[in-house]
């Protein structure tokens, strides 16, 4: 299992469409990946479950991906994170 | 007449066609070949994917592709996993029809989202609906109505615009829209105005009080509606359209020119916001950058301090977003009169004469004014951030910050972290003493910016909010006047850039007073920019000065003022 904590950059936070570009590419990957945010846990393949946490900009998420290719899922997702999940 | 919310600015005047949401004909049954029903909902699903796709398509070019996103959005939920399986799964176990299950489905997910805290997520409540009702009709077989078959001076009347109504819309037939529900951030609102459509939302029942074929008028600025009215209000509105749509034509000519007055000098003319939100506004309206970006939204927003690392996101965000355009950030300007028990402000007598902003962050260095600072050259390496004192009436004040920003550039060399080393920081001139002491301040600052509304305050010792004093509160006064140019000739002799921020900066009466005095930026709302720049543009600099002249020899507000109206220009 690997994990990395980011901060919300997208100013209107996850909603629709910075939601759906992540579920969109964690998809592909066999691990599951999971968004933990205030204790909660949230699958991240599944945009209407990311846009129904309504996690705010600045907020404090963890992305946790565990499985064969969990290294790889997790470089991915970092890589659009941190470059505004197409925003 | 009727009144509802008016979404969408402009007048509409036209026939009525109602779009009637059709009655979805079909009962829960129970099915006994899972398989087959299971395949429908699978040739259902790619039926509606490639309908919303083209859908999306047409919208691009007749509303542009943020409003095209809301359906590709819809693509994106139905092939969620959650609600994709949970409809199977329904099928599975209930045995129940494709139609019932994707109801179920829906209905589901669009409950929890309308209970969501923040209107965004809310209004993927209604997606949902719209998702819901198509998927069903596909399902049912059942033929969607043609909506680009209305005729040119039309006026739609649904109960809510769903985004595959208005994907149909062809904008030139559309005089202007009626809902029953929604407000200004509804899918329609957001529809209308990108497609310059007016609209007014919100009248219950409208759908059952009109008729198709009505006439109907309708001020998508006030909300106001009239239905079948008497030949002089027709006229009337017909005057007020033709002059509402001759005004918008003027200022459309001022899109990407220079801020320049009739012979030539230019100045900018930039926007003043209250959060990263309203950045993409400022470049959308033509804004030359940000020359007040209000920073309490943070503070506001949140129950304890927020983090240096939150506040370097939002400063980022917007340098970024502005591309290199400048943006001015103001440090925390909060006192005693805004509730924030976390900040531990003092309730004080006279909280605008006590124990707020620069005086404030002073005294609360290391848990606030730092992380602010920190934050804020952080943020400085992404674009053009030039930093900004509020409150200032003594150069003490500017020299304690300005020290404390050299430690903070230190402490960030020393770390490795990359900033601007050469950013600028100003004063926010918006007290008498700051006025009066202008010249000791531009010796030490690298820019000013007016704020008037609280210079006008202080000067004239009145409370814009208290009715017995609010009279003397006024730009116009003599005294705010003379301020003022003070502060700008200040400016102009050091060589420093001399801003405004305060209303008086997109006041068409102000705007020839301002330019004679030497302001070279204007701060404006993000709604203001072109009106401002057609101002400027009626204007030669001799004529600002000629009236310059004129007005600051006169002696009471009321003779200035009456001044300024007799010679406006627009």
């Amino acid at each position: 299992m690997v994990s990395k904590k980011f901060v919300v950059q997208n100013e209107q936070g996850l909603h629709m469409r910075p939601a759906g570009v992540l579920a969109k590419a964690v998809t592909k990957f066999e691990s599951d990946v999971t968004i933990v945010y205030n204790d909660k846990k949230i699958n991240a393949k599944s945009l209407l479950n990311i846009i129904g946490a309504c996690i705010k900009y600045g907020s404090e998420i963890e992305l946790v991906c565990e499985g064969p290719d969990e290294e790889a899922a997790l470089a991915h997702a970092t890589e659009l994170i941190e470059s505004g999940l197409g925003e | 007449m009727y009144k509802g919310i008016g979404a969408s600015a402009g007048i509409g005047i036209g026939k009525v066609v109602i779009i009637k949401e059709q009655e979805l004909n079909y009962t829960k049954t129970t099915i006994t070949d899972k398989d087959a029903e299971k395949k429908r909902l699978a040739d259902a699903i790619d039926v509606f994917v490639e309908k919303t796709t083209a859908l999306a398509e047409s919208m691009k070019v007749t509303a542009g592709e943020a409003e095209a996103e809301i359906l590709q959005g819809h693509i994106m939920m139905i092939q969620d996993p959650a609600i994709s399986e949970q409809i199977e799964q329904k099928i599975d176990e209930e045995s129940i029809n494709a139609e019932a299950a994707v109801e179920e489905a829906c209905d589901f997910f669009a409950m929890i989202f309308s209970m969501a805290e923040d209107e965004l997520t809310q209004q993927r409540a209604s997606d949902l609906g719209d998702i819901k009702t198509r998927l069903i009709k596909i399902l049912l077989g059942v033929e969607e109505t043609d909506i680009g078959a209305a005729p040119a001076g039309t006026i739609f009347v649904a109960e809510d615009l769903t985004p595959s109504m208005t994907a149909g819309f062809v904008p030139e037939n559309i005089e202007g829209v009626l809902t029953e529900i929604g407000g200004k951030t509804s899918h329609s609102a957001i529809i209308c105005r990108s497609m310059e459509i007016p609209a007014v939302l919100s009248i219950p029942e409208i759908t059952t009080i009109v008729k198709d074929g009505d006439i109907v008028v309708l001020d998508g600025s006030t909300g106001e509606v009239y239905i079948n009215p008497e030949e002089s209000v027709l006229e009337e509105y017909k005057a007020k359209r033709d002059a509402y749509l001759e005004a918008k034509a003027a200022l459309a000519k001022f899109v990407g020119k220079p801020s320049q007055t009739a012979d030539g000098h230019v100045v900018e003319l930039v926007c003043n916001i209250g959060g990263p939100d309203e950045a993409p506004g400022v470049l959308e309206r033509d804004g030359e950058g940000v020359g007040l970006f209000r920073t309490e939204f943070l503070f506001m927003d949140s129950d304890s301090i927020p983090s240096e690392e939150s506040q370097f996101e939002a400063y980022k965000t917007v340098a970024e977003t502005l591309e290199g355009k400048p943006v001015i950030i103001r440090t925390l300007d909060i006192g005693g009169d805004k509730a924030l028990p976390y900040l531990g402000l003092p309730t004080e007598e006279n909280p605008f004469l006590g124990f707020r902003a620069v005086r404030f962050c002073l005294k609360r260095i290391d848990d606030i004014y730092k992380p602010q600072l920190r934050a804020l050259l952080r943020a400085s390496a992404y674009g053009k951030i030039r930093i900004m004192v509020p409150l200032v009436t003594c150069v003490d004040e500017l020299r304690a910050v300005k020290a404390i920003i050299e430690d903070l550039k230190a402490e960030l060399d020393a770390e490795g972290i990359a900033y601007d080393k050469d950013i600028k920081v100003g004063v926010m001139m918006e007290t008498a003493a700051a006025s009066l002491i202008a010249d000791i301040l531009a010796e030490e600052a690298d820019f000013f910016s007016i704020g008037t509304n609280d210079l006008t305050g202080y000067t004239m010792a009145a409370d814009r909010g208290n009715p017995d004093v609010a009279y003397l509160y006024s730009t116009y006064n003599p005294a705010v006047l003379r301020s003022i140019r003070n502060i700008i000739a200040a400016a102009n002799k050091e060589g420093i850039m001399a801003g405004m921020c305060g209303e008086a900066a997109a006041d068409p009466l102000m705007i020839p007073l301002l330019l004679a005095f030497g302001l070279n930026e204007f701060s404006v709302s993000a709604t203001s920019v072109l009106q401002a720049r057609k101002t400027m543009s009626l204007w030669t600099m001799d004529e600002c000065k000629a009236l310059a002249e004129e007005a600051m020899s006169l002696k009471t507000e009321a003779e200035v003022k009456a001044l300024l109206e007799e010679r406006a220009r627009s």
